[in-house]
């Protein structure tokens, strides 16, 4: 079995984490060689697996069905863009800066949009993370809408146009960078002792609440870190199409999300990350169909959820069984 | 706790001071005195709806009482979240268990190890040499804690997947794991045929030796209610009607009348 999971901490996360931005670093130096669609692409990949992974913290480990990642992802992308368009000028001076000024500028737009959806994430989670179920997942939805809807409403940030001419500073390196942050910051949270509160959470909270755990504490803290990545997601999103609007961070990309984590096994990282990549390369892969594309993307999707409910690389229920 | 704070010998561990609820027109417990001393074992037993597990709820703070004072060495225990109880020293067990269902036997005591990590959250993703080493001390006092209670071997499977009797005995483990000074038992024999009850018995009197706790026991079966207990308190219709030896209890014709029932009577008067 697995033991490393079992606690004699024989993995070591920080040499992958090290390893993964050593070969962030390397795709980066080699994309000039990279077909710019591939890149291109790649880079769509990775910010999904950072929306999918993180959600999967919120929905998954801890079981709070939240539908409001798209809101979190619409703070960081609108905080970030606003940065680097409104405030970089007067740091960078006319000429841009050198390649390091902007990439230290494009860190702090994105860990300061990031830290602003964790704060709209504890705004939004202390209240309504007080129900359960489809009454969390109406409300979650509820603030992610209005989230984008005060945008829509900021003239400041372009209204209903939302902000255009953002700086292009989303490279590969920065995607796959924070898609293995993201990676190695859930699956450290999980895999410990504090961690296991989480899926105690999930499995059975009064349970959890009658061996000491603070499940509130767990749901927040949860909530936080999901909304945090969402918003270093938006960041990186709105700097890799340089154009932000409202409308691209409705109710279908929250449920765009949600599909990733479900398909991926609810609180499976790994299953997660490649239901990401899939779903992100299907409709890719589907082009050629053309205006079919769509409609055979949602009969695959309507084939793995009844093949595979548990979630499409989700192995462990068996293997627990045999167990 | 800070020795100095803690209570002279005399307060008991746990007092219900004429400890009252209401649910609507219910009402559940009423007017209840008990008391639980250190390294005590004390049964709680009456009929169905009697309002056993109401007490343990109370208790553990799931409930507020509407009236009267719960006190924990000495401490009232009011306005306290039930997880801050859980820290001051008060553990319990389900009448349904509630074990967490997937996840393995070892997470499941090794989570209860949470309320005693002196490392906190931020250090899970830095991992330095302090949390690594607690981690570690955790494992080991799981594998121990798993080891005494025979379950070593199911280590790694998923706590459903366990015998039902085994799945008892977890949650009881899992309830040590965060260092009670009480531990509630809610019903531990139920679906439990003769000789695993005789095993409980042992089991929790093993249990009260080693780890020097208190034991507070809602149970049906006279069996082990009497095997276990020092001192019985009787309940019915929320009303304490008596409390004594398991020896007097036995014998006290009220005790017979509401929770022996009729046919005990008689076989009291044919013996």
């Amino acid at each position: 079995m697995d033991r490393t999971l079992g606690g004699s901490f024989r993995f070591a996360p920080h040499l992958a984490l090290l390893g993964a931005l050593l070969a962030s670093g390397l795709i980066g130096v080699c994309s000039p060689w990279i077909d710019p669609y591939y890149l291109d692409v790649m880079k769509t990949v990775g910010i999904n697996v950072i929306l999918a992974v993180s959600l999967n913290l919120v929905n998954g480990y801890t079981g709070q069905f939240s539908l409001g990642h798209a809101g979190f992802m619409a703070v960081g992308a609108y905080l970030s863009a606003a940065f680097t368009l409104f405030v970089a000028p007067h740091w960078l001076g006319p000429l841009g800066g050198g390649p390091f000024g902007q990439g230290l500028l494009f860190l702090t737009a994105l860990l300061g949009g990031g830290l602003c959806a964790a704060l709209a994430g504890l705004v939004v989670g202390v209240p309504s993370l007080r129900l359960k179920g489809d009454y969390l997942a109406l409300v979650t939805l509820g603030f992610g809408e209005i989230i984008r809807v005060i945008f829509q409403n900021v003239d400041f940030l372009g209204g209903a146009l939302g902000l255009n001419g953002i700086p292009a500073y989303t490279t590969i390196f920065w995607v796959l960078a924070f898609a293995a942050v993201t990676i190695f910051v859930v699956v450290c949270l999980v895999h410990s002792t504090y961690g296991r509160g989480f899926l105690a959470t999930h499995d059975d909270e009064i349970a959890a609440e009658a061996i000491g755990l603070n499940t509130t504490h767990y749901k927040i803290v949860a909530f936080v870190v999901g909304a945090f990545f969402a918003g270093i997601a938006g960041g990186l999103y709105g700097h890799f199409k340089q154009t932000i609007a409202p409308v691209g961070f409705n109710f279908t990309k929250s449920i765009e999300i949600v599909v990733m984590v479900i398909l991926g096994g609810m609180g499976n990282t790994p299953g997660v990350v490649l239901a990401a990549i899939l779903l992100t390369l299907l409709p890719e892969v589907l082009r050629p169909v053309a205006e079919y594309r769509m409609i055979l993307y949602s009969f695959l999707l309507i084939v793995l959820m009844i093949a595979r409910p548990q979630g499409l690389f989700n192995f462990s229920y068996r293997r627990r069984k045999s167990a | 706790m800070d020795p100095v704070l803690a209570p002279p010998a005399a307060i008991p561990l746990l007092s219900l001071d004429r400890v009252t609820i209401r649910f609507g027109g219910l009402t559940a417990v009423n007017s209840v005195d008990l008391t639980v001393g250190e390294g005590e074992r004390v049964g709680l037993i009456g009929p169905n709806g009697a309002g056993k597990t109401t007490v343990f709820n109370l208790i553990t703070g799931v409930y507020a009482p509407t009236n009267g004072i719960i006190r924990f060495r000495g401490q009232g225990l009011a306005g306290l979240r039930v997880d801050q109880i859980v820290a001051r020293g008060i553990a319990r067990t389900f009448q349904n268990i509630r074990l967490f269902a997937h996840l393995s036997v070892f997470d499941n005591v090794r989570v209860a190890c949470n309320l005693h990590r002196g490392t906190n959250a931020a250090q899970t993703l830095v991992r330095l040499s302090a949390f690594r080493a607690e981690e570690a001390a955790i494992a080991r006092r799981v594998d121990s804690l798993l080891e005494i209670f025979n379950l070593g071997r199911f280590r790694d499977a998923a706590a459903c997947s366990l015998p039902y009797g085994e799945q008892r005995r977890l949650e009881i483990v899992r309830a040590l794991a965060t260092q009670p000074k009480l531990l509630l038992l809610d019903e531990p024999a139920a679906g439990m045929n003769a000789a695993e009850k005789i095993e409980l018995v042992r089991l929790i009197q093993q249990i009260q030796r080693q780890f020097q706790l208190s034991i507070l026991l809602v149970e049906h079966s006279m069996k082990v209610v009497m095997g276990v207990c020092q001192r019985i308190i009787v309940l019915d219709y929320g009303l304490k009607i008596a409390a004594g030896s398991p020896a007097a209890i036995q014998s006290d014709p009220k005790v017979i009348e509401a929770y022996l029932g009729e046919d005990h009577q008689k076989n009291v008067a044919h013996h």
